[in-house]
Order: C-alpha cells, then structure tokens, then sequence
C-alpha cells in the first residue's frame, strides 16, 4: 500500500536516532562521514578566503613591505586613505562606472531576452551571439577593445564618423576613458544577464500572458503588468550581482588605460594593485581594502532595501 | 523483514570515530607523499640556477637565446639555468615575497639605483668578495658602471654586476624624413631645429594630429621621461649633489613642464590620443620617437626604416636618461647556491657580446668595446650607435636612496608620473604640481 512507504523509509530514516523520551543507555553513533564531506570544503575555504580577509584586517593596521614583521600603526592608514586624493577619485569613478553599466547591462540584457524569447527569425543565432562575450576572459576583452576604441583608427570611430561626428578620444581623454572602460564591461557582461532574464522570462506562465492577451492588453501593457513583476526576483539579483561585480572591477581598467589618463578610469582595485604589487605598501593597501569591503556592503544592504520595499 | 541494529558494524551509512580518522591520516599521507617524493629527484638531478627575467619585448628573445647558449655549454657539467618571467611592474614584490618565504630565485634583472630598498632589507646579495671568489675581473668594466652598481648608503657594496648601458635617444622614421624633404644626414640638434622639424613631419587632419612629429602619449611613461630629460637640460635637479634638498631650480622644472604641454596645445606635433607608443611609432603613427635600445630587435626585425640620432640639446646642457641592467643575487636560506650562481652570472657577463650587440644597451666591459667586431657586428651602427655614443652625456639617472622610485623619470606609474598626469590632462596647475612633486621628494630624501 502506498500508505505504508512513507512510513517504512521514514523508519529506515530514523533508524539511529534516539526516540523522543528514550530511557538513557545506548546514544546513537556520531555520523562522522557528513563531518568527513564538510571538512574537505570547510577547511579550505577557511584556509584561503576567511584567513587571508582576516590577515588583511589585521595588517591594514600596520606598516609592512613583506619583509620583517608588520609594525603596528594604529589607524594611520585610513587617515592617510581619507586624506589621499587618488583614493577619492578611484572611489568615485567606481559609483560612476556602476552607475553607467548597472543600467546599462540590465536593461540591454532584458531587452536582448525579450527579443529572443519572441523567437522572432535568426532568434536562435542571437543567443550564442548575445552569449558568446561571456565566454572570453575579461584580458582579451580588454585588449581587443583597446583597438575597437582607438582614436584614429578604431571601429567606433569609423561608425561614429558616418554619423558625421568627430573621432572620440574613448581612451586618451579624461572626459572619454571611463565611458570607454564601461563599453567594455557591458558588452562583456551582457552574455551572463541575458541568459538569467531568458531563462526567467521562459518561466513566465504562457496563460497569463495570454490572458492578458485576451483582456487587451497591448504589449507595452503585458511588459509593465505581468512580466516586470515575474522578473522582479532575477532582476533583484542581476543589479545586487552587478553592483558587486562593478565595484570590483580590475582587468579592463589595467589592461586598457591603466587607470589613466590622469586617473580619470582608476578603480578601488586597481589603485590597491598599484600600491600593494607595484608599490609593496601592504598596509596601505589594505587599509583602501578595508575600505571597499564597507562601500560594497553599504551598497548591496541598501539595494537590498529598495528591492523589498518595492516589492 | 529483518530489523538491522542501528550502529551495527559493517553497515555502510555509519563511520566510526576510528574508521575516519584512518581514513583522514591516508588522505594526509597521500598528499604529502609527492613533497618527499619531489626532494629525493631533486636531489639527484643536477645544479638548477633559477633566473627572473622581466624582459618580454623583443630584447627578451636575444636575452633567451644567452641563457639558451649557457645552457648548452654547460650541459655536462650538471648546472643548468631555469629562467622564468615575471611582469616588471610585480618583479619587486614578488622578489620581497619569495625570499622573505625562502624561496627567491638565485638571480635575476635589476635596474642600477632602484634597488635600495633590496640592499638595506638584505634581499640582494653584496657581491664584492662573490666576484672576486668567482675571478670576474672587476678591472675590465668602466668605472661608471662599476660605480652605478654600488649603494653608498650600504657601506658602499656592489649589488649588481653590471650588463648593460641604455641611454634616451631618438629613433626618427627615415621615410617621413625623405618625405619632409629634410636632410636625414643633419638630425635637429638643438631645441629649435627639433621643434622646426616636428612641424615639418607633423600631419594633421584640421585640429587633429594624424601622424606625431613627435612621439607622445597623454600619460604614462613618454610624457614623463620628457620632462625629466628637458627639465635636467634646462638646470632642474630632482636632488641636489648630497641627496639633501629636493628639487634645485624648480623654475627650470616648471618651465619643462609648459614645454611637454607646448608639444600638445601650442606647437601641435604630438597628440595625446595614441595608446601604445611602440606600435604607434611601428605603424607610422610618429616620426621622432625618443625611447631606448630594447626596441632595436623588434623594429629592425619588422624592416622599419629608421636611424638613431643624439638627443637634441633643449636648454643649458645636453643630458639624457641613463639607466644600467644588471644581475644581482637574491639571498637564499642555502648560502652555498651564491659559488654556482655566480659563477653563471660571471659567465653571461664574459660572454655578453651578443647581448650588447643585438639585445640592447651598450656594454660595460672595456674588453667588449674594444673588439674590432663591437661596430660591425649585429644591429646596423646607424641604428645603435647613437645609445652607445650618447652615454657620454647620459646622466639623468636614479637617485640612490630608499623611496628611489618615487624619483625615477622613466615611470608610468610611480608617485612622479601620478603627479605629473594631471598636468598633462589640464586638471593640476603646473605651480601645484611642483608643489606636490616637491614636498614628497624632499620627505624621501630625509627618510634616507
């Protein structure tokens, strides 16, 4: 009877386990093999990413170039940070770049979504195209859109010149190179967001949006009413994913402007590669990681905030 | 159906505390059988000397093939070198990190007066007894060299065998020269002819260069050695004789700075929008290309035609940028590596003819200058000669002492080139920008 399997596997289940009021005597063998299966992922990643976080607390309050023992300075690099203008500018041309290609990744990547899942003609074909970025490292996408972006003998600028508009300095010009690095980005990170709005739109229940349909909607109406609430969850998690992403960004800004010109294009990252690789301020340069690891929690808490509010 | 006692032994779901920490000790000894394993080959192969090496432009190659030839003559006798590459930028602290674990390379590249730092923590080796040991005849190489490669503030040590001099000097495209109409045999030697030829060979498309009399970028590396080598010329010193006073003439400095600026807004023969100052000087981008004998291989390999001439004199005197490779030992837990490793140092140095022939800079062995064979052999003289004549006024070096790089003129991204980037993107006066430079360098010069 079917009744009666549950209640056999349910026995087999419990087989072990004391019974609930069970007079003291045996206790049940400690199942060592779960242990077993959480050490081999626990100890690792507490070995390489919660020491080394906690390393990096500890000597963003010293002074260390590697050799010899940290020295123990207090709070002397966050006041040097606070007061470092390059500092400020690499913060704030971050929030730009996020503020540039959060919107930008997320409304292309829905509307790329949006086109394929109509499966209009060439639909299919779309897909590996609008994904295909994704699979490159973000180095290659960085030097190939060094020569997109070039100022004389560029892509963009020839496209831009039919236009009958002048050759832009997407590198070369502090008022240009940000935007250029955020080009970049979005075209790479595009393939990932795509394929997360696809698949939520795929999950979308074809009835109402054909009852939608039936009761006149138009599709303006049918977007705003019933499939933007559906992708309030994915779009909740592309903007949190894409804010973290942006505030970490690294490979684009070394390999395309390194961080020039004139700091115009530095990110967090970047300036703590600099000071830590090349400059060997250890210290320093995780104080200013101390510091983007506050900015990245403040920022996903309050992104977090607003998504529930809405909804 | 039989009922199964629960913890009953043999049943596969339960592990007891003895089963898993067996199983746990086998893990362990199998992942660290291969560290035991890995010792006892080692020890039965022969001397393996590991080498860092940053040179990844086409001076890397010829510095492959030297390494390469050491190899080969070395076969049978049980030493070999094993050379990996390391991005220049990370060179330093990955040096730092490696020794401070104990496992630093034996030897590897260093620029002469860069590497205070290395010598005051006791990462390089002082080599003055080594050589000696190792019989390198300390006669043979020029005073200047030998004198480039001691550290006055370490009991005056040497700390790197000397490889090679490199000198700034500007490499000129010969077919926008023929194209100008401008006589290749009569290059601009002062300021004005530069600047007279610059406007020749410039081409603009109305407002906008599209090919650099001279070779420029926005940021980075070739505005900033710009400045240092004219600002030098015009009475400017980044430190005075006794490393005591930052910035002597500032003046002159300021006045260096409004010249780079004058070669973008004023006189129009450079533009701040190319990317990669090699490829663009390769592609035709530029005709005047001031930069330094590591590019030799690659564009006489891509059959540019080119010459080198002297750098001109832009203000009182004529200098130019200085800079001296070398081989320095890193210091390693077995001190008895230093014999082998020197002894394979002294050997690239006695056979570095290929290296200062074809790889780059000038030799610093008296016996090399001196073979009948130094002229004629590799690069065509009218392409190496100026870096090698030119050392005469080469004297825009580094300034020895430990936040050295923070002086250093060829950097694109030190302290000095940071400050000068906004100066070249109009956003820093150049009276603020000399400020700057001016309380941070003096605030090295008396940590020491």
């Amino acid at each position: 009877m079917a009744a009666g399997m549950p209640h056999l596997s349910m026995a087999r289940a419990n087989a072990g386990r004391p019974s609930a009021g069970s007079a003291g005597g045996e206790s049940a063998p400690t199942d060592w093999m779960g242990y077993l299966f959480v050490g081999l992922f626990a100890l690792p990643f507490f070995l390489f990413n919660i020491l080394p976080v906690l390393f990096g607390a500890y000597v963003a309050f010293t002074k260390w170039s590697i050799i010899g023992k940290p020295k123990w300075i207090g709070l002397a690099n966050f006041e040097a940070a606070f007061a470092d203008h390059w500092v400020a500018v690499a913060f704030h041309n971050v929030l730009l770049y996020g503020a540039i290609v959060v919107p930008g990744v997320t409304v292309l990547g829905l509307s790329f979504a949006l086109f394929v899942n109509q499966r209009y003609p060439l639909a299919a074909l779309a897909r590996t195209l609008f994904f295909a970025p994704n699979v490159v490292s973000a180095t290659v996408i960085g030097l190939v859109w060094v020569w997109l972006l070039d100022t004389q003998y560029g892509l963009v600028n020839h496209y831009v010149g039919l236009l009958g508009l002048g050759p832009v300095p997407w590198l070369t010009s502090t008022d240009w190179s940000l935007i250029g690095v955020s080009l970049a980005s979005i075209w790479w990170d595009l393939g990932l967001v795509f394929v997360l709005f696809l698949a939520a739109l795929q999950d979308i229940p074809r009835d109402i949006t054909e009852a939608a349909m039936v009761d006149g909607a138009d599709r303006v109406r049918r977007f705003w009413f019933v499939i933007l609430p559906h992708l309030r969850p994915v779009i909740s998690m592309v903007v949190t994913l894409q804010l973290i992403s942006t505030l970490r960004i690294f490979s684009q800004v070394y390999v395309m402007t390194n961080g020039g010109p004139a700091g115009s294009s530095s990110s967090p990252i970047y300036y703590i590669y600099n000071t830590a690789i090349v400059r060997s301020l250890f210290g320093y340069a995780s104080a200013i990681g101390m510091m983007l690891f506050a900015v990245i929690l403040v920022v996903t808490l309050l992104q977090r905030f607003a998504i529930r509010e809405r909804a | 159906m039989s009922k199964q006692r629960s913890g009953a032994r043999g049943s596969p779901g339960n592990v007891t505390r003895r089963r898993f920490l067996k199983s746990a000790s086998a893990i362990a000894g199998v992942a660290a059988a291969p560290l035991f394993l890995s010792r006892r080959l080692y020890a039965a192969n022969p001397i393996e000397i590991v080498h860092w090496s940053w040179l990844s432009a086409s001076d890397g190659e010829v510095w492959q093939k030297m390494i390469d030839a050491f190899n080969e003559a070395h076969k049978d006798k049980g030493v070999q070198i094993r050379m990996e590459l390391v991005p220049e930028e990370q060179y330093v602290t990955k040096v730092l990190a490696a020794v401070a674990t104990g496992k630093g390379p034996d030897f590897g590249w260093g620029t002469a007066g860069k590497g205070a730092q290395l010598a005051r923590d006791q990462v390089t080796v002082a080599l003055d007894d080594l050589a000696s040991q190792a019989g390198l005849d300390l006669a043979d190489f020029s005073a200047s060299s030998l004198k480039a490669s001691r550290y006055p503030k370490y009991d005056n040590k040497m700390f790197m065998v000397p490889m090679d001099l490199m000198s700034l000097q500007p490499e000129i495209n010969l077919d926008h020269v023929k194209e100008a109409g401008l006589d290749p045999s009569d290059p601009p030697k002062d300021g004005a002819s530069l600047l007279e030829w610059a406007g020749k060979l410039t081409k603009r498309d109305g407002d906008k260069v599209t090919r650099s009399g001279i070779m420029m970028t926005g940021s980075g590396v070739q505005p900033t050695v710009t400045w240092g080598i004219v600002a030098e010329q015009m009475g400017f010193q980044r430190a005075s004789d006794d490393l005591k006073t930052a910035c002597v003439n500032p003046e002159a400095g300021k006045a260096a700075m409004q010249w780079v600026l004058d070669l973008f807004d004023k006189h129009r023969v450079s533009t701040r929008d190319i990317t990669d100052r090699y490829k663009a000087f390769g592609n035709g981008q530029g005709s005047i290309f001031w930069t330094g004998p590591w590019t030799l291989n690659g564009y006489v390999q891509q059959k540019l035609n080119f010459e080198t001439a002297l750098f001109p004199k832009i203000g009182e005197k004529r200098v130019t940028y200085f800079e001296m490779g070398g081989l320095e030992l890193y210091a390693q837990q077995d001190t008895g590596r230093y014999e082998a490793t020197m002894q394979a140092v002294k050997w690239l140095s006695d056979n570095s003819f290929l290296w200062t022939t074809v790889g780059r800079g000038a030799s610093p062995r008296k016996s090399i200058l001196d073979r009948p064979d130094y002229k004629t052999a590799g690069h065509p003289w009218s392409v190496r000669g100026a870096f090698i004549d030119g050392m005469e006024f080469a004297t825009v070096g580094e300034i020895p002492v430990v936040n050295g790089p923070n002086f250093t003129v060829y950097s694109g991204g030190n302290f000095l080139a940071k400050s000068l980037e906004g100066v070249w993107a109009g956003q820093v006066s150049i009276d603020d920008a000399m400020a700057t430079i001016q309380k941070q360098w003096q605030a090295d010069l008396d940590e020491g």
